[in-house]
């Protein structure tokens, strides 16, 4: 079961999809490393899935060339790529067993009847339903689906594993298992992986990098952590993590928020129209009296506080009418200092901390 | 059954007391003539009982009917509506036995110029039509067909085929296409050889038959369309496609005529005036107004002596002198007996 | 109910709120029944028009001459032709399901691949036909078929056969004309069954190895068997019944039940024979029905759906 082969690398080389007039994917440039667990993440409608579907051959791209392994593999049929698929709905064959569905790419690779049956207990012990074998598809539950779909999408040892949402339609404990799970299994096989989601705490949660695709373009393509921290535009701000986004403007050289110049340490990513600062709620400190140098100052007052378990979440309205958010932990020492609702507050945000995004990219 | 019969014998004698004294005052002077339908009852309405409204000074109405089973309903249930009814000729003599039927008054029916065939004690024939053979006359132009041994004779006459798929008549057909003479058929065929003898005959020309037709109108369709090139058929039925145009002729020789007759429900509520009706019906002038409107014969053969009837029709008649004595009566009795025995042997014998 | 009528449960139940279990199984029991009774009018026509009729039948097989009797189904037993006469209408069924299955399955696979819209107007041209009277189609391959019919004469004419070839008034006719009625009733729940299969079993089937023609027969082909099923029986069923056309284009060379069936209660007004024959059919289809559920378990082969 082990990964017996060597990862392969990936290449999209400025993939176009057109419906019509209607552009799903545009000239997308992107380069998968050799066993990279690498996510599309976009909202729905965005072009991740299709990217997809285009690597895995379900469909054509209208121009472009895709290589795997740094061989173009455009045209060629789904069924000679090799790439293990796990679908958003499993797509388990419901007329076979659990034994029968793991072991049909084996089958279709006309592999021994021993072999197929020692590497369909393999997988299935992989993900820990040995005990299900010979069980019917309808009588597995979503969780127990959704390992059997991984163990047939791996256990004829892919070349690349797709994962298309694969989580979707499990409650949000045994999501946030899997994630674990698949992350695992990521690693034991080394195998070369392209996950979609639309979920961007899924995305972090998974991901050596992550591609943000937007209107059928590459937006930004970057390691989790850093993506959090540098988006590159005011939509990857918005949908990654919570954020805050306040106009800026330039004047006399220096981003000013109102009247109030912005201390930055970070430069700006290059891009057009209006500029945002980007302020997530975690990372503002409560202030009392002046606020030493680096750090900008936010003064308002507290308009309702929402306790929501290990943290708590204050909105705050700023002078300029504008609303903040402050995300706070719940020990005791912490919610004793917090201003209560109508309460003035005075907040802060390090230099450091301070993101300024363009509204689009260049 | 006895429950359901005696229900129904109930609501009915119900009906007929509501019904008492309106049927009196209409008494005598209204009556119910119940056929086929269609053009045979509209030729019946014009030869026969407008003729007999205006001498009779009553007043007929019409009902129609698709066979005995409503007659028997009828006179079982008590609610007689119908006051005569034309039936075939099989179902004439089921009725008869059945005792459905009320017996004719010979006091007032004139049955000189009938065959002896043709009436009974409870029914009278009023038309005549006949099974006859009938062909092709692009196929056999120099050479006609003219006989059953001819219709067996594949060598002298070649073509395709087709025989009505059902036992009556085509047994008979065959006896004579053996050679046996048509007043000998019946006494023949009711003995187990005879009844073999038919069979092996049929045997000879089963692979001969293209189709086993199985209505009249299909009949007509096979030689009209030149799908065969000879056939049994009902002479109205060549008649009509011979008038439209079709290249078909028949032959009266050796055909098997058939009758439709009347008869009185038993329990009729006008019987004595029906008994006059049906004594009218028969008497030479009025059958005699038949075949102008449609070509089936008069079973009284006074008629053609009328001054009515053409040369021209005469000679087309099923039933004028001449056609009826190369012809035989198909025997309504010896099916009554026989039918039932004789279509399992045709099945059997079809299937085979 | 009263308020006081509530105080005083309320009163009587003080100190045991869950004795109230026999009262709320109750309120359950009355509401199925009211959804029961939502149902009785079409369970009571359906009753009178279908059930009844079928009871009347099976006890007038059992009369003969007023009295209790054998006698019909004597007769079947005793007469080979009935024996031949089933024989051969079972056999002309299910060979006119096969043909109806061979032509009708691509037709309605082709369908279930192409966009809904094509495929709604090809579904008409299934549809017209299938709308048109059955008399004037069975005619109509009369006229096609016959000695000096459209066909024969094309053949002809063409100078591909000398004599007329004989397509109708036989075996041929009839399963040409049995077959082309026959047609819808099998494309029809077939489309509906194929338009259901998920397209991505197919997407799974190849990402894992699958050949089109593989992944065809090893999942596709599976999953539409019931509709496919469902299809074949309803056309053997109806063929078992069929009377027209076999009547008209088997030039009385075919003998089927439904036509023995008219000669008895249509010619000789034999309501019992006739009806013993109707009984036979139907304990012979239910027969066939419990054979196959017993070979093909239908749930094993619908699975999830």
């Amino acid at each position: 079961m082990a990964s017996n082969r060597a990862s392969v690398s990936i290449a999209f080389r400025s993939i176009s999809k057109h419906y019509g007039t209607f552009k799903a994917l545009d000239r997308i440039e992107l380069e998968i490393e050799a066993g990279e667990f690498l996510t599309l993440l976009g909202p729905s409608g965005s072009g991740k899935t299709t990217l997809l579907m285009l690597l895995a051959g379900f469909a054509r791209p209208s121009s472009g060339v895709i290589e795997v392994a740094g061989s173009d593999i455009t045209r060629m049929p789904p069924h000679r790529r090799d790439f293990g698929v796990v679908f958003q709905n499993y797509a388990l064959f419901p007329h076979m067993s659990v034994t029968e569905n793991v072991g049909y790419p084996l089958r279709m690779r006309r592999c021994p009847r021993e072999e197929i049956d020692r590497r369909v207990a393999d997988a299935l012990e992989l993900v820990q339903l040995g005990h299900l074998a010979e069980r019917r598809i309808d009588q597995l539950s979503g969780g127990q689906r959704q390992r059997i779909a991984l163990a047939r999408a791996v256990v004829f040892s892919p070349r690349v594993l797709l994962m298309d949402e694969p989580l979707s339609a499990l409650d949000k404990k045994l999501r946030e298992q899997m994630q674990i799970e698949i992350r695992h299994l990521h690693e034991r096989l080394g195998i070369t992986t392209i996950y979609v989601t639309h979920d961007q705490r899924e995305a972090l949660t998974m991901s050596d990098r992550v591609a943000v695709i937007d209107g059928g373009r590459l937006i930004q393509l970057e390691e989790p952590a850093s993506l959090y921290a540098h988006p590159a535009t005011r939509f990857v701000a918005d949908f990654i993590g919570e954020s805050t986004l306040l106009p800026v403007a330039r004047q006399a050289g220096r981003f000013a928020y109102g009247e109030q110049p912005v201390s930055i340490a970070n430069p700006v990513p290059p891009g057009a129209g209006e500029h945002w600062l980007v302020v997530r709620p975690e990372r503002l400190v409560l202030l009392d009296g002046a606020a030493p140098d680096g750090i900008n100052r936010f003064t308002g007052t507290v308009e309702d506080v929402v306790f929501q378990g290990e943290t708590l979440l204050a909105r705050v309205r700023l002078a300029t009418g504008d609303m903040l958010s402050l995300r706070r932990d719940t020990r005791r020492e912490v919610m004793a200092g917090l201003p209560r609702t109508g309460e003035p507050i005075s907040l802060g945000l390090a230099a450091e901390e301070t993101v300024i995004v363009p509204e689009r990219a260049p | 059954m006895t429950t359901r019969i005696s229900l129904l014998a109930g609501i009915a004698a119900g009906a007929v007391l509501a019904g008492a004294g309106w049927s009196t005052a209409e008494a005598e002077t209204t009556l119910t003539f119940t056929s086929f339908g269609g053009a045979y009852q509209k030729a019946q309405r014009e030869a026969w009982l407008d003729p007999l409204e205006k001498e009779l000074g009553v007043r007929i109405l019409e009902d129609t009917l698709t066979g005995i089973a409503e007659v028997r309903a009828q006179v079982r249930s008590g609610a007689v509506n119908w006051d005569i009814v034309d039936l075939g000729l099989g179902d004439c003599s089921a009725g008869q036995a059945e005792g459905i039927f009320e017996p004719l008054d010979y006091q007032q029916i004139a049955t000189q110029g009938i065959e002896k065939a043709a009436y009974d004690s409870h029914w009278i024939g009023v038309i005549y039509y006949s099974t006859v053979l009938g062909y092709s006359t692009e196929r056999y132009k120099d050479k006609q067909p003219a006989s059953w041994a001819d219709f067996w004779d594949v060598e002298s006459f070649p073509g395709a085929r087709a025989l009505r798929d059902y036992p009556i008549a085509n047994l008979e057909i065959a006896l004579m296409a053996d050679g046996v003479p048509a007043g000998q058929v019946y006494e023949v065929l009711g003995t187990p050889e005879g009844e073999k003898r038919a069979f092996a005959k049929l045997d000879e020309i089963r692979d001969h038959i293209d189709v086993w037709w199985n209505s009249g109108a299909q009949s007509a369709q096979l030689l009209r369309d030149g799908e065969v090139d000879m056939s049994t058929i009902w002479n109205g039925r060549l008649d009509a496609i011979a008038e439209a145009g079709a290249p078909v002729a028949y032959t009266y020789n050796q055909g098997i005529l058939a009758l439709d007759c009347l008869a009185i429900p038993k329990g009729a509520p006008n019987r004595d005036l029906a008994q006059k009706v049906v004594a009218r019906i028969v008497a030479p002038d009025l059958q005699a107004n038949m075949p102008p409107l449609m070509n089936y014969g008069p079973t009284n053969a006074e008629s053609f002596e009328s001054g009515q009837i053409t040369q021209e029709m005469r000679e087309r008649s099923p039933s004028s002198p001449d056609n009826l004595k190369v012809q035989m009566i198909s025997s309504a009795k010896f099916w009554e007996e026989n039918r039932n025995r004789l279509q399992e042997a045709w099945d059997a014998w079809k299937t085979r | 109910m009263s308020a006081t009528g509530i105080e005083s449960l309320a009163a009587r139940r003080a100190g045991r709120p869950d004795a109230n279990a026999p009262e709320l199984a109750a309120d359950e029991r009355r509401e199925r029944l009211h959804l029961f009774g939502l149902s009785l009018p079409a369970l009571l026509v359906i009753g009178i028009v279908a059930f009844l009729p079928t009871a009347w039948l099976f006890w007038l097989s059992f009369i003969d001459e007023g009295s209790f009797s054998l006698a019909h189904y004597e007769r079947m037993v005793r007469e080979a032709s009935y024996l031949r006469i089933f024989w051969s209408t079972f056999e002309i069924s299910a060979v006119v399901t096969v043909i109806a299955i061979l032509l009708g399955y691509p037709l309605a696979y082709l369908l279930s691949q192409l966009s809904e819209r094509a495929a709604s107007l090809l579904l008409i041209l299934v549809l017209v036909p299938f709308w048109t009277s059955l008399l004037v189609r069975t005619y109509a391959w009369l006229v096609l078929l016959q000695r000096r019919g459209v066909i024969n004469d094309w053949l002809q004419g063409l100078g591909l056969v000398d004599a007329p070839l004989r397509l109708v008034h036989n075996y041929t006719g009839t399963l040409i004309g049995m077959t082309h009625i026959m047609l819808p009733f099998l494309i029809l729940p077939t489309y509906a069954a194929l338009r259901t299969i998920d397209r991505d079993y197919l997407k799974a089937a190849a990402s894992l190895g699958a050949s089109p023609l593989r992944a065809f027969w090893t999942v596709f082909f599976p999953l539409s068997l019931p509709g496919l099923m469902a299809g074949a029986l309803l056309v053997f069923v109806l063929c078992l019944g069929f009377y027209v056309t076999p009547a008209l284009l088997g030039g009385g060379r075919v003998l089927l039940v439904s036509m023995k069936i008219q000669q008895n209660a249509g010619m000789y007004f034999e309501w019992g024979a006739a009806s013993a024959m109707g009984v036979i059919l139907l304990v012979a289809t239910l027969g066939i029905f419990w054979g196959l559920g017993r070979l093909v378990s239908l749930d094993r082969v619908m699975g999830e759906r």
